[in-house]
């Protein structure tokens, strides 16, 4: 038992019930959060490895059957939790050092759904219980739904409410599926389903069955942004404060690796799972590249190139051999900082001008180059550039497809690729490159600092990940060798 | 010449997605990029369909791309589908989710 493991859902969760309880005394709020803030990526880091049972409810050993039961809810932390938790808790920090420094009064209803998000993703990547990952995954679109209606961007409430609408589909359909399951196997523990199905004590080929994966599966593509939920997703980010947005991502990618890693333990065995994963992989990486061509509001671009990234993990999950989740989680990690760097970077400029539509920039290089050359790099990195992360797990990618017989993926990923570099090669030269319009004011509008500390930050794990990639993926495959 | 006839009224179609604002030529060469690429990638995941026939895919390949050509400007018409309506993203909801549990509660174990 490590009690650190629990600490890692349970703090930022106390931190939003209290950040709320206690808002109007502004100076302490922000100091607690702050604290807590920095806390996030520590607790991760210091945590040893290994499995907490809630209730002290050890697994019990059914000697007739010869099988394991897990009566507590269980949450499993292992090299794959430790960096994403990590990750997300630094980016927790730096979204939340941008928002204290920017306002003078913070709102703590705000900082509440910034914590409770957190919490959220962090017990979904954690849980081996596919019921309580369905509660984290509800109290996720709840808080994503706020930080996108606490913005001040014009329609947000709106968007917001569109997303509440569309998440009453999918995730009533997951609960559903996840239903089918318990009644199927008379239990809502991963492994112990997983040991059912593989165990042969429930039938694979039953319609039941199947229909729980159809469920489930739909409810994932909400949490994903995956086709058709492309359009809302994308939405939604453009319509969030730039730092939430930032995290707002992070909150997407960390969900849809939570649910697929336990989808993937429990339908690996039908070949039909893992087709459906490429199928709408492949949509979100056609679909999410060609629109981004296509905006002129620049967050809406970033947010359509986010949802045509994550493709490319959906992508690696699908084709399902070791190197290739490896490869998927590997760019699943590099989605959260570069598309981070990237919102944040964007922010910085909307900050500046006040303005998002591309055809009204323009000289920008020269007003704040430190924006513009983190923001080529981060761009760069996106795209697949080497020496950058991108270059890395998209590498890995195109390698994996091959190896499984696929070359028309393979071709295809590079397509996405080169369309991304584009996309910002396009945008880039609009904002910063060509001459300033007449009337567009630039004079003493500043980027705020840490706002270019956190771009920093997020920069230097770009080019470390791309130049020592082995630091993270000999972990991740090791972890995956262990579902397989 | 027709193509080239076809291609340029492509280019006009796009005025009509960037308005109220001007139309620059990093708009029209982006929107260009969407089109071939478009067609180009969803041609090329037909090709995927060779795993499950040779005979079927190649047969599937060509009409797809026949018809996804005499179809340009295929982008204006996506951007029309996939805009911010409630309505629209409740319909490919829907129709999405009938599809995959249609398909696969009776045809989940052919694949």
């Amino acid at each position: 038992m490590n009690e650190l493991i629990p600490l890692m859902v349970i703090v930022p969760l106390m931190a939003a019930l209290l950040i709320s309880a206690f808002s109007k005394f502004n100076t302490v709020t922000k100091i607690f959060a702050f604290v807590v803030a920095i806390c996030l990526p520590l607790i991760p880091l210091l945590s040893n490895y290994g499995l907490h049972y809630f209730g002290g409810y050890e697994p019990i050993l059914d000697g007739a059957a010869n099988m394991m039961y897990h009566p507590a809810i269980t949450y499993s932390f292992t090299f794959l939790q430790q960096i994403f938790i990590g990750a997300i808790g630094l980016l927790t920090f730096l979204v939340i050092f941008i928002y204290l420094t920017k306002y003078r009064k913070v709102s703590g209803p705000y900082l509440f759904l910034l914590f409770l998000g957190t919490a959220a993703v962090t017990a979904m990547i954690l849980t081996d219980d596919i019921f309580h990952m369905f509660v984290f995954f509800e109290i996720l679109a709840l808080a994503q739904v706020g930080i996108v209606a606490a913005s001040s961007i014009d329609y947000s409430y709106e968007m917001a409410l569109k997303y509440m609408v569309l998440g009453s589909i999918g995730s009533p359909m997951m609960l559903l599926g996840i239903g089918f399951l318990l009644a199927l196997t008379g239990s809502v523990n991963v492994t112990d389903i997983a040991a059912a199905v593989h165990n042969g004590l429930v039938d694979a080929t039953s319609p039941v069955f199947l229909l729980s994966l159809a469920l489930i599966f739909f409810g994932w593509l909400y949490a994903s942004g995956l086709p058709p939920f492309h359009t809302i997703k994308s939405g939604i980010y453009s319509k969030a404060e730039p730092h939430g947005a930032a995290l707002l991502q992070s909150f997407t990618v960390i969900s849809m690796i939570s649910i697929v890693l336990i989808m993937f333990r429990i339908y690996a065995s039908l070949p039909i799972f893992e087709v459906l994963i490429v199928f709408f992989s492949i949509l979100a990486m056609i679909l999410g590249v060609s629109l981004a061509l296509t905006q002129t509001d620049f967050r809406r671009m970033i947010g359509f190139l986010a949802v045509g990234e994550l493709g490319f993990i959906g992508l690696g999950i699908g084709l399902g051999t070791n190197f290739s989740i490896t490869a998927g989680l590997f760019q699943a990690l590099n989605e959260i900082v570069i598309t981070a760097l990237l919102f944040i970077g964007f922010g910085a400029i909307v900050n500046a001008t006040n303005e998002v539509d591309t055809r009204k920039l323009g000289g920008l290089l020269a007003y704040h180059p430190k924006v513009a050359i983190m923001l080529l790099i981060g761009g760069l990195a996106m795209a697949g550039v080497p020496p950058l992360s991108g270059f890395q797990s998209k590498l890995m990618l195109v390698q994996a497809s091959l190896s499984c017989g696929f070359p028309e993926i393979s071709i295809l990923a590079i397509m996405v690729s080169i369309a991304t570099f584009v996309v910002f090669v396009k945008t880039y030269y609009t904002m910063f490159l060509k001459p300033k319009p007449n009337d567009l004011e630039l004079e003493g509008k500043e980027v705020p600092r840490a706002m270019i500390f956190a771009m920093g930050v997020l920069l230097i794990i770009v080019i470390l990940l791309g130049i020592f990639p082995d630091v993270v993926t000999n972990g991740i495959s090791n972890f995956v060798g262990g579902i397989l | 010449m027709k193509l080239y006839d076809q291609i340029f009224n492509v280019v006009k179609q796009f005025r009509k997605l960037f308005s109220p604002g001007p139309v620059t030529n990093a708009d029209v060469s982006g929107s260009l990029t969407a089109e071939i690429f478009l067609i180009v990638s969803l041609v090329l995941s037909a090709i995927l369909l060779r795993h499950v026939n040779v005979l079927l895919a190649g047969i599937f390949t060509l009409a797809l791309a026949i018809v996804l050509i005499y179809s340009i400007p295929l982008i204006p018409k996506f951007k029309i589908e996939q805009e911010d309506s409630l309505e629209k993203m409740l319909f490919y909801a829907i129709v999405t989710l009938a599809l995959i549990a249609v398909f696969m509660y009776w045809g989940g174990n052919l694949v």
